[in-house]
C-alpha cells in the first residue's frame, strides 16, 4: 500500500538531517526518508520535540490521556513524535492534529507504506500538517524486527519521551530504555495498580521516571517550571454539577453510584451526567463506565 | 359406500379446513390413506383400526380409501384420527350421517378408543366458527381453550363411542370458559422489588416498558442482568382480550397449553445462545413457530448476546422491523406474528471482566469480534443501552427502591398517553419518523441540548432519532406534553452508544 506523496531523503550528516540523531553514534541511520513537511524535519530542534508512545492494547483511560497530552503539548508549540501504531500512538497523533500542532510519525516500513493499513486516514492527515519519516527506503514493507529498531529514532528525536501505557514487557519500554541511554528525559503516566497496561509505566516511575499527570508536567520539565501553561479549562459549573463531577472523579462510574453518593434520584443523576458529558467534563469508556476528563472548571 | 367428515389442518398458527372422505367398497381388505399425509397421519390407520375395535365397533373387512382434501395441502400430526374414524363409521353404516353433518371434529385416538388432546385447538375452534360450523367436537382436555374462541359450540369428547351422541340430548355439555384473569388474580410473576442496588436499571426498564423500546444491558457476570430482564413482564400493561387470544392461539398451536390456565400473562422467552436460526425465528418442515413468535406480545430475552451466532442475530432483523415472520416454502408461505420487546444482555467482553478493568485477559481481536455482534444487525433496533456493575453487599441489604405495581401504574398511564396520540395498540417504539417529528415538540432548551449532543457527542442521524424517541417516552412517563431539557438529558444517558 503506497501513498502518492513525493519522498525526500537526507543522508547522515547532510544539512537538514536532524542533528540529534547523531547522538546515536554508530547506530544513527545512514539515510532518513520522509514524506510530507520536509521543512519540519529540516528545522527540527531537539527541545521542541516530545515523543509519546504506549501500548497498542490501550485502555480508554490511556487513549484519553494520550490524546489530551498530544493536543495540549502540540497546542503549546511542541512537535509530537510517535509511531502511528494503533492505540496510544494513534491517539497522540490525533490529539496533536486536533490541537492544531505539528506531529511526526516514525514508521517501521518505508515512509510511503501506510502501516497499520487501518490508519490510512490518520496517515493522510499527518502528511498534511506534519511529516512521516523512516530509515527504510520507499516501498519497503515493515517487518516485525523493524519496530524495535525504529524506536531508537523516536527516542533520539525528542528531548523527552513519555510512555502513556505499557504492559510488562512492551515495545514502549524499549523506547524508554533507549531514551535513558541517550540521556533524554523520560516520563511515564501513572495508572491504576490493578491495570496490566499500566504495570510498565508504574514500574518506570518507581525507577525514577518523571511522573506525568498531564501536559503541564511535560512542559515544566522541557521548558522550565511556569514558562508555559497547558490547561484545558471548561465552562463554569453549577454547584450541583460540580458535586457530581467530583463524585465521578472519585470513582462513581455509573448512574446508580452517583445517585447513591449524591443522595439524588437515579434519573436526576442521569440528567447531571448527560450535562457533564455535553460540557466535556466526563466521558464514557468502552465498558460503559463514566470517568472524568482532565478538563478543569475555571475556578479549580 | 361414501362418507365425509370435516376437520382442520394447522398451518403455522392458523387452521385450514380439511375434508376427510372415506370410501368403503368391495375388494381385498385394505386401508389406504391419500391426500399428502405425513408419517403421523399415515400411522393414523393403525390407531383408527385399533380404536374402532376396542370401542365395540366393527372394522370393515373391505377395501377402504381415505382421502384428505385439499390434496395439495401437506397434512401433519395426529389430529385427523377422529375425523377419519367418524367418516369410516358413517361409511360402514355404524353411525348416522346426521351426527357429524354440522360438526367439525378434531382429536387424536388412543388404541383403547379414548381421545387425546391435540395442538392448536383454539385456532381450530375459531376457524370452525368462521367456516360456519354449528359445533366443534374436541378432546376434553382441549375444551377450555376452545371455549375462548366463542363463535362455535364446543363439545368435549372423551371417548370414540360418544360420537353417537352428537346432536342428541345426550351430547356432552360444554365446560365453563376459563376465567380471564385480570390484575387482581394475576399469577405470581417475579417482582421488580427483588432488584437491589440498581435503581437506574429499574428506571431503564420502566422507560423501555413505557415506550416499547428494546434494551441492551451490559455488565459483568453477577450484576443482575437476567434477574432484571425476567422482571420486565411484571411491569408491562395487562394484555387486552384480543392480544391475549393472539398469545393463546400461538401457545395452543405450539402445544404449550399450560398457558391456558393463566390467560392475560405476557410470555417471557429466553432461548439459549446455541439456538439455531430456525429455532429463533421459525422454520423447518412443516414450518414451526420460533422463539420470536412464542414471545409475541411479551419479552424475548437474549442472554449473552455476543455468543449468539451472527446468522441468528441477522435473522432477527425482519421480525423486529415488521412484527411478523414470513416463512416461505415451495408450495406456500405462512406468516407468524411476533411483536415482542427485545431485552439483550451481554458481558463487556468475552472474559466478562471488562476491557477497562485492567484484569481483562481477552485478545483485542476477540473483543472486537464480540462487540461487533452488539453493534451489528441489531444495533439499529436497540434504543436503550445501560451498563451495570455488581451490586455491593450494602446494596443487597438495602430496602427495595421500587416495586412492580408502582412502576406498572406509571407504565400504563404513559402507554395510555401514547395510544391517545398514535391510536390503539401503538407505542413510541413503533412510531414512524413522521409521527416522531410530529409528536416531539421540544422546548427551546431541549432543542439546544439535542443540537449540542449532535455536535459534541457525535450523534449520528439515527442516534439523534433514537434520543428523540426516548425523550418522548420519558416525557410521557412524566405526564408531560412537551419534551423538556431534562427529558432529553435522561434520554442521552440511556441511549445506546457505540461499543468497541
Amino acid at each position: 500500500m503506497s501513498g502518492e506523496a513525493p519522498v525526500w531523503e537526507f543522508a547522515k550528516g547532510e544539512p537538514g538531517f536532524p542533528t540529534q540523531l547523531l547522538d546515536l553514534g554508530g547506530d544513527a541511520p545512514e539515510r532518513l526518508f520522509g514524506c510530507g513537511g520536509v521543512e519540519l524535519i529540516r528545522d527540527l530542534a531537539l527541545d521542541r520535540c516530545v515523543t509519546i508512545v504506549g501500548s497498542r492494547r490501550a485502555s480508554s483511560y490511556g487513549l484519553r490521556v494520550a490524546e489530551e497530552l498530544g493536543q495540549l503539548l502540540a497546542g503549546a508549540g511542541l512537535v509530537v513524535v510517535s509511531g502511528m501504531a494503533r492505540g496510544i500512538d494513534a491517539a497522540a497523533h490525533r490529539g496533536a492534529l486536533a490541537g492544531g500542532g505539528e506531529t511526526i510519525a516514525v514508521l517501521g516500513g518505508g515512509p510511503d507504506v501506510v502501516y497499520p493499513v487501518g490508519e490510512r486516514r490518520l496517515y493522510a492527515e499527518i502528511l498534511d500538517s506534519g511529516a512521516v519519516i523512516s530509515e527504510a527506503p520507499p516501498g519497503r514493507k515493515p517487518e516485525s524486527w523493524s519496530f524495535p529498531v525504529r524506536n531508537r529514532i523516536m527516542a533520539a528525536l525528542a528531548a523527552m519521551t513519555v510512555v502513556v501505557e505499557a504492559a510488562q514487557p512492551s515495545g514502549s519500554l524499549i523506547t524508554a530504555r533507549q531514551a535513558l541511554d541517550l540521556s533524554r528525559e523520560l516520563g511515564a503516566v501513572p495508572g491504576p495498580v490493578t491495570s496490566r497496561v499500566s504495570e510498565g509505566t508504574n514500574d518506570l516511575i518507581v525507577d525514577g521516571a518523571v511522573p506525568v499527570r498531564g501536559a503541564q508536567d511535560v512542559l515544566d520539565r522541557l521548558l522550565g517550571v511556569g514558562v508555559s501553561h497547558a490547561r484545558g479549562v471548561g465552562p463554569a459549573l453549577e454547584p450541583e454539577l460540580a458535586r457530581v463531577a467530583a463524585l465521578v472523579e472519585r470513582g462513581s462510574a455509573n448512574c446508580d453510584a452517583v445517585a447513591a453518593a449524591a443522595a439524588i434520584a437515579p434519573a436526576d443523576a442521569a440528567v447531571a451526567l448527560a450535562r457533564l458529558e455535553l460540557l466535556g467534563y466526563v466521558c464514557v469508556d468502552t465498558d460503559g463506565r463514566y470517568g472524568r476528563t482532565t478538563l478543569s472548571p475555571p475556578d479549580y | 359406500m361414501l362418507a365425509a367428515a370435516r376437520t382442520f389442518a394447522l398451518l403455522g398458527v392458523e387452521a385450514r379446513e380439511v375434508q376427510v372422505e372415506v370410501h368403503v367398497g368391495p375388494g381385498l381388505p385394505a386401508f389406504s390413506l391419500v391426500g399428502l399425509p405425513d408419517a403421523a397421519v399415515r400411522e393414523s390407520r393403525e390407531r383408527v383400526r385399533a380404536a374402532l375395535v376396542n370401542s365395540g365397533f366393527k372394522f370393515p373387512q373391505q377395501r377402504i380409501t381415505a382421502n384428505l382434501a385439499p390434496a395439495d395441502l401437506r397434512k401433519a400430526g395426529p389430529g385427523f384420527d377422529l375425523a377419519i374414524a367418524a367418516a369410516l363409521l358413517v361409511a360402514s353404516d355404524q353411525l348416522s350421517p346426521e351426527r357429524i353433518e354440522r360438526t367439525a371434529l378434531a382429536g387424536e385416538l388412543a388404541l383403547d378408543g379414548s381421545i387425546r388432546p391435540v395442538a392448536g385447538t383454539l385456532a381450530i375452534a375459531e376457524a370452525a366458527g368462521h367456516c360456519g360450523f354449528e359445533a366443534i367436537a374436541v378432546p376434553t382436555a382441549n375444551a377450555p381453550e376452545a371455549m375462548l374462541a366463542a363463535n362455535a359450540k364446543v363439545i368435549p369428547l372423551a371417548r370414540l363411542q360418544e360420537l353417537g351422541s352428537l346432536g342428541t340430548d345426550d351430547e356432552p355439555r360444554p365446560p365453563a370458559e376459563p376465567a380471564w384473569s385480570q390484575n387482581g388474580s394475576r399469577p405470581a410473576v417475579p417482582d421488580l422489588a427483588d432488584l437491589r442496588g440498581q435503581p437506574f436499571l429499574a428506571y431503564a426498564l420502566e422507560v423501555a416498558a413505557a415506550g416499547g423500546h428494546s434494551v441492551l444491558v451490559v455488565g459483568p457476570p453477577g450484576a443482575g442482568k437476567s434477574l432484571a430482564a425476567r422482571r420486565l413482564p411484571s411491569i408491562l400493561p395487562p394484555l387486552s382480550r384480543p392480544e391475549g387470544l393472539e398469545v393463546l392461539r400461538i401457545a395452543s398451536a405450539c402445544g404449550r397449553a399450560s398457558l391456558i390456565d393463566s390467560p392475560a400473562t405476557r410470555p417471557f422467552r429466553a432461548p439459549h445462545h446455541t439456538v439455531s436460526t430456525a429455532g429463533l425465528v421459525g422454520g423447518g418442515s412443516p414450518p414451526r413457530a420460533g422463539e420470536v413468535t412464542l414471545a409475541h406480545r411479551g419479552v424475548l430475552f437474549l442472554d449473552e448476546l455476543g455468543e449468539f451466532s451472527r446468522e441468528a442475530l441477522e435473522a432477527l432483523r425482519q421480525p423486529l422491523e415488521e412484527g411478523r415472520v414470513t416463512i416461505v416454502r415451495a408450495r406456500h408461505a405462512i406468516e407468524l406474528p411476533c411483536r415482542f420487546m427485545l431485552v439483550a444482555a451481554s458481558n463487556p467482553c468475552p472474559c466478562g471482566r471488562g476491557v477497562e478493568s485492567g484484569e481483562c485477559e481477552c485478545q483485542p481481536a476477540s473483543v472486537r469480534r464480540y462487540r461487533a455482534k452488539l453493534s451489528g444487525a441489531l444495533a439499529d433496533r436497540i434504543e436503550i443501552a445501560i451498563s451495570v456493575g455488581r451490586p455491593t453487599a450494602a446494596d443487597m441489604a438495602a430496602a427495595a427502591a421500587v416495586d412492580s405495581a408502582g412502576v406498572r401504574g406509571r407504565v400504563i398511564a404513559a402507554r395510555e398517553r401514547q395510544e391517545r396520540r398514535l391510536g390503539p395498540g401503538r407505542c413510541n417504539g413503533d412510531m414512524t419518523l413522521a409521527e416522531l417529528r410530529d409528536a416531539c415538540r421540544l422546548q427551546a432548551a431541549a432543542k439546544r441540548m439535542l443540537a449540542d449532543g449532535h455536535s459534541r457527542l457525535k450523534l449520528s442521524g439515527r442516534g439523534h432519532d433514537r434520543v428523540l424517541r426516548l425523550s418522548r417516552t420519558i416525557a410521557d412517563l412524566d405526564g408531560s406534553g412537551r419534551v423538556s431539557e431534562e427529558h432529553v438529558a435522561r434520554a442521552l444517558t440511556l441511549r445506546r452508544r457505540g461499543f468497541g
